[in-house]
This record gives C-alpha cells, structure tokens and sequence, in this order.
C-alpha cells in the first residue's frame, strides 16, 4: 500500500512541470483561440471597439476573401515543389555521400551547414544574392550580361520568387533530410548489392530493386517531415520577399508569394484583425492535421506494398 | 534521504515557478519610459539625445524605431498593444491612426509646449499629440545635372514640363553619367513611397492647403476620372524614366544611393534623405521641384507635420512622459537634437535654429512662399494604402498591367471603399 | 575496375561541385561583410580589397545600439541553455512515469502529448499573448518580455516531442534494472535518478540537438514574446531589426549575419558527429 502511493505521488510530481507548461502556453491558449475566432477580436484600441460575439462571420470573411484562397492554394503548390524538391536533392545527395568516393564526411558536414542556420537570417543572405549578386555578376562580365537585366530580375517577378522560395528552402532543408537517407542507406546491407551486381544488375537496378525498397521508411519520414515544414514556411518568406511582387487574383490586387503562415500573421497585426487571423490559423490547423493523417496512412501502406 | 531528494525537487519545482517570473520591476519614482517611432533615419540621434536626457533626469528611456520598409510602426504597437506593453510615448501618423488608438491616447491640452506650435494633432477641440517636424517632399533634383542638362527647374511644374525635361536628360544620360533619370522606387517594401506620398499627389496637388474635398469625394467612392488619368500618366512617366532594378527590388538604400552617387538627376523621396545625403558625401546643390501630376501647373510641394508623438494614457509613467515632451521642445538640448543633429524642421516657434540639410531648406523656402499643398494620404487607413494600393502600384511597376488596367483597379479600389 | 574508378572519379567531381555550390552563399556573406557600403552593392562578387574593413564592419556591428550584438547574443545563450536543461529535466522524468505507471491517466495524458505534436504554433501565438496578458494581470507575474515566459513557452512547446522520444526509449530498458534498485531500498526518485537517468544519454543528446537547433533560430516565437527592439533580444530577432527596421545597409547586415552564424558553425564544427547523429535519431524515432 506503503508503495502505490509513493508512486501514485511521485507520478504527479513528476508530471507537475510538464503538466503545467503544456496548460499554460498550449491548452489554455488553443481553447481561448476557439473562442476568439468567433467574436470581433482586435488589437486596437478604438472607441467602442469591445469583444463582441459575431459568429462564423470571420470564417465567412476568410474563404470568401482572395488573398486567403490565394495564399492557400499557393501555399498547397509550394509545399508539393517544395517536397518534391527537397527530397529528390537529399536523395542524390545521399547516394553521391554513401558512394566508395573520398572525402565524404567533409560532403556531409558541407551540404549540412545550411540547416544550422534559420531560416530568417538565410532569407536575408538570398535576398541580397538574388537582388545584388546575381545582377553583380551580369555587370561583371559581358557574356553574363542578361543576369544584369533589370527585367529578369528573380524577386521582381512572382513566379520566379515562389521558385526563388522553393530554393532557399531545399538549400536549406536537403542537408538534413540527407542524413536521414544516408542513415537509411547505411543499413542497406552491403552483401545484397554485391549478390546483385554478380548477377549483373546494372546501378539502376539495383538502385529500383534494392536500395529504395531498403529505405522505404525513410521515406514516410522525411515525407512528413518536409511536408510539415514547407506548409508552415514563415521565416524565409518574411525576410526573402516579404510577400511579394503583387498580383492579381480573382479580380483583386494581392500579395504574390504571401505563404499562409504570413498571411495569417498579417491578417491579425498589418490588417489589425486579430480574430480572423486566428480564424485563419484554425483553418490551417485542420488541413494541417488532415495532411498529416493523410499522408502517414498512405506511407505506411506503401511501406507494407514494397 | 527519501526527504531531501523530496525536498531538493520541491525545491526544484519552486524554481521554475520562481524563474517563470517572480524578477518584479523595482519600483522607481519616474520611469521607465519606452519610446517607439516611425523614422529609422533618426533613431541613433534619438537614442543619443534619450541617453543624455536619462542622465539629466535619472529616467530610464528605451526608443524603439520601426518603419522606413519592412519594419511598419502601426503592426509593431498592434502587437505590443495584444501583449499588454503598449509604449509610454509612440507615433502616430494622422486621423485614421488617431482612432485607432483613441482610447488610449492622453489629452496634452495643457502642456506648456501647446502654445509654440500650431500644427499639434488636435481632435475636437483637444489637443493629443506632440508634432515631430515640419517635413516635405516633392521631386528632388539635382542641380547641378539639371544645369548641365540645361533644364530650367522652373519649368517643372506639370506633365509637360516633366516629359519634355525627362525625355531631354534621358538622351544625355551618358554624358551626365547618369544610369537613370529618376530614382523610384514600388517594391514590396517601398510602398509607402508609391501608395502613401506618391498617392497624395492625386489627393491634394494643385488644392489650396487644408483642401480635402478630392480625398473626401474618393473616399465617397466618386472618382474624378480625368484628375486620375492625368495622374496614372503621371505615374507611367516617374516609372518610365526609372532605372528598373532599383524600381521593383530595390530598397530605400538603394533609391536614395542611386541619387546621392548622382546616378540619377531626380529622387523620389523628402527631406528626411537630408542625412543619407551628407552620409554618401553628396556634394551637389539639390532642391525640391512640385510634383507634375496634372496638366494645369501645380506650383508648391506637399508640406505638413505628418507625425506626432502621443502618451499612452494607460501608462503608469505618463508624468515622466510628458516631461520628456516637454523638455524635447523646451531645452536647448531638445532644440539642438532636433534640428542639428536630426536634421529636422521644428514644428515650434520658440525654436530658432534652422536644419543644414539642402533639402530642408528647400522645403522652408516653400514653406516662406506659401507654395505648400497638404499631406491627405492619412486620411485614408493604413491597411487600404498597403493592402490595396500598394499592390496595384507594385504592379504597375512590374510591368503586369497596362495604364488602363492601373487606371480601373485604382477606381475600383476607391468604389470599394 | 577501370570503369568502376572512371565512374567514382565523375561523382567526386560532382560531389565537389554540389559542395561548393552549397557554400557559396556563405562565401558571398563573407567577402561582402568585408567591404563598405558602396562597393557591396556595386561590385557584389568581386573579392574585397580591403580585409581589414571586415573587422571595423565587425566593430561596427558588436556597438551598434540596434543590434546590440552583445546583450542579444547572451541572451540567446541564456533562453537557449534554460529551455534545454528544463526540456531534457522535466520532459525525461515524465516520460519516464508515463512508462511505469500502467494507469488511464497515465495513457491518456501520454495520448494528449503526442497529439500536441501537430499543434502549429500559429493556432495558440495570438491567445498566448492575451493570455500572457491576463496572467501578469491577475497574478503581477510577468511572461511576455521575459526570459521566464521564453523558457516555459519552449518547455511547452518542446516536451512533446521530446516526452515521445524518452518514452520510446524508456520503454525498451528492462524493468528489472529498476526492481533490483527498489529491492535495495532506493526510493522511486533516487532511482530515476541515479539509475534511469545517466541511460538516457543517448537520447539526451538527440534531445539537446533537436530542440537546441529550433531554439536558437527561433524568430515567430520571441518576436510575439519578446518583442523587436526591446530589452531582451535574441540574435534572430536582433538581425531582423537591423535588416528591417533600418535603412538597407548590407555591408552592415551581412556581417551582422555573419556574426550570428559564425558561433553556430563553430559548435556544429566541434560537435559534429554527435549533433549530425542525434537530429537523425530524433526524425528515425
């Protein structure tokens, strides 16, 4: 008896700091943000602006609004490039680094750096290579002199900066996702590709039939993991291109490369609505979730298939 | 044992709580204060005049700057506001930033600085806030170009004096070693150049001062179609004659950089660029040139004291704010800060010193002349000028939309309103 | 075999292109942060001239007022260290009852944790502020400008994920380690203590690396709880103030940038192995 009650205490007390953390800085505000998506919420301080309830009216608001939908879908084509990407990148990578070639723990630690630094400040340094050095180079020499040309200017053109995202973002993120592949690779054992080669499968082969099947679920990880990251994309698109050039969608003028996340933190302080940028943030919640259930059920299906 | 590693863990949970926390602010007689403002360009100065002003006074004052590009002052308090640290004195630009804060805003009727000034922010009779400078902008020139050009500044008045004058130093850019003519920007971040002072020529050029009936009538969704196309013409023409990287990427560094270098004869910017103008080593002679957005000449730039310095009412330090207001426009070091070393035009009349900068003084001799015409952007809501005009702006520039497109989203905009 | 090398010389090639490819970013920000305002914007890629002019660029950027480099980057330090010793302390202990204690509560909790994996930070930062707000109100404790409210914010945000990954290590350490201990008379505390706890080693090291990397180049999360240019800065946040809120001064900014990521590749440089070892630990758990 003397026992189960020591545990039964210990348990709380143990628990008591996480327990308390998790109630202060999660639940408490998760619930409270339900209740602000639905009430007129603002940080202003106007006469007579109070907190009133008015329904589904920020949701309304939201999917009705262009810069939202626009930011949503271009967010949805952000992540799959972006995925994509990143992971096709760390995949060679992986492969070029677990080859019979020299020096590969240098190649490792290189095509890691990018990854110990956030994503701000990575923004700010491609922001001024997109802006000055690549232009500087055209200025340099003649024969780059197109690069010079104000009209193919990276960050001037919508298109190109949601690739120029996409960029900075496998640079960063391949390094890593790498180390996950090689980890992978690295169990592969060796014994199988010798058996295979003496059988005279070509690289190709042997790269179809044995090495992806091998880390198969490597790749239900880093799917997740490049997946969750890129839909919440914020510090790159903050300091990379701040949401722009414009463009036109449905008839309004908007914000080209504005990501969810920062619309959503610019709908609550640069447009001063507060309560439907929570509203948003709900939304993204849910889609957020539905990805994630989405995609690891269908990655564990496949790694059972293979 | 059992109870002291009990003891050392309950000990360890107290801790947490303890670090959570418990560093209570002494309580002083007077201060701390945080000042935030909108004008990066003087923060160092500010902050050297706030280091010797906390010394004369034992309070403590931080200045927090934001603004000039992607830093915007107004989301900055909207988050400090929602945090519950709202600053003890920070800037407000115009009426629609006024409501915003309302509430909030303490009356400084009877402050002993009132009666010096005659541009305070007042608001029904009350008066609310405390102007920063008298500042203003029209179309910098660079003499010394226009004079080789053998442009006469004089005729720079209207849309065509403008076309003539651009088209005639543009065929002479390499031999006035210019890359450009004029320099402007509309990036993503330059859209308080485009939407907010570029804007106003629309809103008030051509009007006598205090004159709101054209911002009024578009904010009543009535567009005056022919004062717009002159103006869209207006626009195509600074944007034609731009260099184009510094136009759609470029930053304020980079606009104010390519004039003051002397890559461009004609700058898009105010007398704020006064400093970076010095700082670059500009030796040229630069004056301001009315904006040539209509037809009809329009002579006189747009001159106002545009932003005020209001003390939060909330504060527990509203009488250590009010003195630094006070002494800001009362002491000699108050006066010395902002015209010599800030380079501003003071907005009070016990004050008799007189700002080095060329273009500042550009804008007094306008000013002597009664050639002034107003700032009205503000009139219209931050939001509106960054979410909706800035973007029509942006493209514009990009080259995505024709005049004509310019033209209808800039209507539709207003009807929207 | 002669194939074969032909073959492993192509991909070395290769591979050293990819490699300098990835680093010269990082060699643009280092030969810029050595020139002057001027040169860095008109010839951007060409080598400086000066070497010197990166060490006043330095000095510049260790004194300036809007950086204050110094303050920013103790600051940095301190959330950093804090938040690490109080995620690995706390989040191991609980994981540790979550495993021994077979109860409803027990699952249920361990349940809700996990599931706050896929919380967004975006869905809790506007209410965290208000709440921070009521919190201070009623009680005078102060979260928001704080340290104390960075490092709880971390502990909350971090312990899941970290709690998941003790748990799943606990869980594979034999029972009866911990039986021969009670059998000796060792309370339930000591033993976590004494014999638990020094296991985890390993775990504690993905641990520290996973939540250590975010920490340090977190910027949403001090931006709402900390604010720009107030009093405590973290690195981050004090080079977006700089970049941002200032005139575009990219001599200044790139070696302000450079200043911040120079302490980082340095630790990464000493601690290689383990760091590389436990972000790949963290994302195979």
């Amino acid at each position: 008896m003397e026992k189960t009650r020591e545990n039964r205490i210990v348990f709380w007390l143990f628990l008591a700091p996480v327990l308390f953390a998790f109630l202060m800085v999660v639940v408490v505000p998760f619930f409270m943000g339900i209740f602000y998506s639905f009430t007129s919420w603002s940080s202003s301080a106007r006469v007579g602006g109070g907190l009133s309830f008015i329904g589904l009216t920020n949701f309304t608001e939201s999917l009705t609004d262009p810069s939202f939908l626009y930011s949503f879908i271009l967010t949805f084509i952000y992540t799959a490039i972006n995925v994509l990407a990143i992971n096709i990148v760390s995949f060679a990578l992986a492969l070029l680094v677990t080859s019979a070639i020299k020096g590969r723990n240098i190649y490792r630690v290189g095509f890691f750096l990018p990854n110990l630094i956030g994503g701000l400040i990575l923004g700010y340094v491609w922001q001024f290579i997109f802006n000055n050095a690549i232009p500087g180079l055209g200025k340099a020499w003649a024969f780059l002199a197109p690069l010079a040309n104000p009209d193919y200017l990276i960050l001037a053109d919508r298109n190109a900066s949601v690739l120029a995202l996409v960029l900075v973002g496998t640079w960063q993120y391949a390094g890593y996702i790498m180390m996950i592949y090689v980890a992978a690779l690295e169990s592969v054992p060796v014994e199988l590709h010798e058996a295979a080669r003496i059988d005279g499968a070509g690289g190709w082969l042997r790269l179809k039939n044995i090495t992806i099947p091998m880390v198969a679920q490597a790749f239900t990880i880093t799917m997740f993991l490049t997946l969750v990251n890129s839909f919440k994309q914020f510090d790159v698109n903050v300091s990379l291109t701040a949401g722009g050039p414009s463009t036109m969608f449905l008839g309004k003028p908007i914000f080209g490369t504005e990501l969810l996340a920062l619309d959503i933190y610019n709908t609550a302080f640069l447009a001063n609505n507060l309560a439907q940028g929570q509203a948003r943030a709900f939304i993204f919640f849910i889609v957020l979730v539905v990805i994630s259930i989405v995609q690891v059920r269908t990655s564990k299906k496949r790694e059972v298939e293979l | 044992m059992k109870r002291i590693t009990l003891i050392l863990i309950a000990l360890a949970l107290v801790l947490t709580i303890v670090i959570t926390g418990c560093k209570k602010e002494e309580e002083i007689a007077k201060g701390p204060i945080v000042l935030a403002q909108g004008k990066p360009e003087i923060d160092e100065q500010l902050k050297a005049y706030a280091a010797q002003w906390s010394e004369a006074t034992g309070i403590e004052v931080t200045i927090k700057s934001c603004g000039g590009g992607s830093c915007d002052l107004g989301q900055m308090l909207k988050a400090d506001y929602a945090a519950g640290e709202m600053p003890d004195i920070f800037a407000i630009n115009g009426p629609q930033d006024f409501l915003e804060w309302q509430s909030i805003v303490l009356d400084v009727s009877g402050e002993p600085w009132v009666k010096d000034t005659s541009v305070a922010f007042t608001y029904e009779g009350k008066t609310y806030g405390f102007p920063v400078a008298v500042e203003g902008w029209g179309m910098a020139y660079n003499a010394d170009v226009l004079a080789e050009a053998d442009v006469d500044p004089k005729s720079l008045v209207n849309l065509a004096g403008y076309r003539d004058a651009f088209a005639k130093i543009d065929a002479m850019k390499a031999d006035l070693g210019l890359d450009s003519v004029v320099s402007m920007a509309a990036g993503p971040e330059m859209g308080w150049v485009t939407a907010h002072h570029n804007f106003n020529s629309l809103l008030s050029n051509g009007l006598d001062y205090g004159d709101t009936s054209a911002a009024d009538n578009l904010l009543a969704g009535k567009v005056d179609a022919k004062r717009l196309a002159e103006y869209a013409d207006w626009v195509e023409l600074l944007f034609q004659y731009a260099d184009k990287a510094v136009l759609t990427t470029g930053n304020y560094d980079a606009q104010v950089g390519a004039f003051a270098t002397g890559k461009a004869a004609f700058l898009h910017q105010g007398n704020w660029v006064d400093g970076n103008l010095a700082g670059a080593g500009a030796n040229f002679d630069v004056a301001f040139a009315p904006h040539g957005s209509m037809e009809a000449a329009t002579e006189g730039i747009f001159v106002s004291a545009p932003s005020f310095y209001v003390v939060n009412s909330e504060s527990k330090n509203t009488d250590a704010a009010l003195q630094f207001l006070t002494d800001l426009a009362g002491t000699e070091a108050g006066a010395n800060y902002m015209v010599n070393e800030a380079g501003m035009i003071p907005a009070f009349s016990n004050i008799n010193l007189n700002p080095s900068g060329k273009l500042s003084k550009s804008v007094q001799e306008w000013a002597a002349m009664g050639k002034v015409y107003s700032w009205n952007q503000y009139l219209f809501s931050g939001e509106f000028r960054d979410q909706t005009l800035a973007p029509i702006y942006n493209q514009f520039a990009n080259g995505a939309i024709s005049k004509a497109r310019f033209v209808d989203l800039m209507t539709e905009a207003f009807k929207s309103l | 075999m002669t194939e074969r090398k032909r073959e492993s010389l192509a991909l070395e090639i290769l591979s050293s292109l990819l490699f300098v490819i990835f680093l010269l970013p990082f060699g643009i920000v280092i030969i810029n942060s050595a020139k002057d305002a001027f040169s860095v914007t008109q010839y951007p890629m060409k080598l400086p001239e000066d070497w010197t002019q990166l060490f006043r660029n330095i000095a510049n950027i260790w004194t300036s007022p809007n950086v204050q480099y110094q303050s920013s980057f103790l600051s940095s330090v301190i959330i950093t260290v804090v938040s690490l010793l109080t995620i690995t302390f706390f989040s191991s202990q609980a994981a540790w009852v979550l495993v021994r204690t077979k109860t409803r509560a027990s699952q249920l909790l361990f349940l809700m944790f996990v599931a706050a994996i896929v919380i967004p930070f975006q869905i809790v930062m506007f209410p965290l502020l208000s709440w921070f707000r009521i919190v201070y109100q009623a009680t005078g404790v102060k979260l928001l400008r704080t340290y104390g409210g960075m490092v709880i914010s971390y502990l909350g945000f971090g312990m899941s994920l970290s709690i998941f990954m003790y748990h799943g290590f606990i869980k594979s350490i034999p029972y009866e380690l911990e039986e021969a201990a009670n059998i000796d008379g060792c309370s339930r505390i000591k033993t976590f203590y004494s014999i638990i706890y020094p296991i985890l080693k390993p775990i504690h090291a993905t641990v520290l690396v996973l939540n250590g990397i975010w920490i340090w180049n977190d910027y949403l999360l001090p931006l709402l709880i900390l604010g720009k240019g107030n009093r405590v800065m973290t690195i981050p946040l004090a080079v977006s103030n700089f970049a941002g809120a200032y005139v575009k001064q990219w001599d200044l900014i790139l070696t302000s940038i450079l200043m911040a990521m120079v302490p980082v590749i340095v630790f990464f440089l000493f601690a290689q192995k383990s760091i590389i070892k436990g972000m790949v630990q963290g994302s195979i758990k």
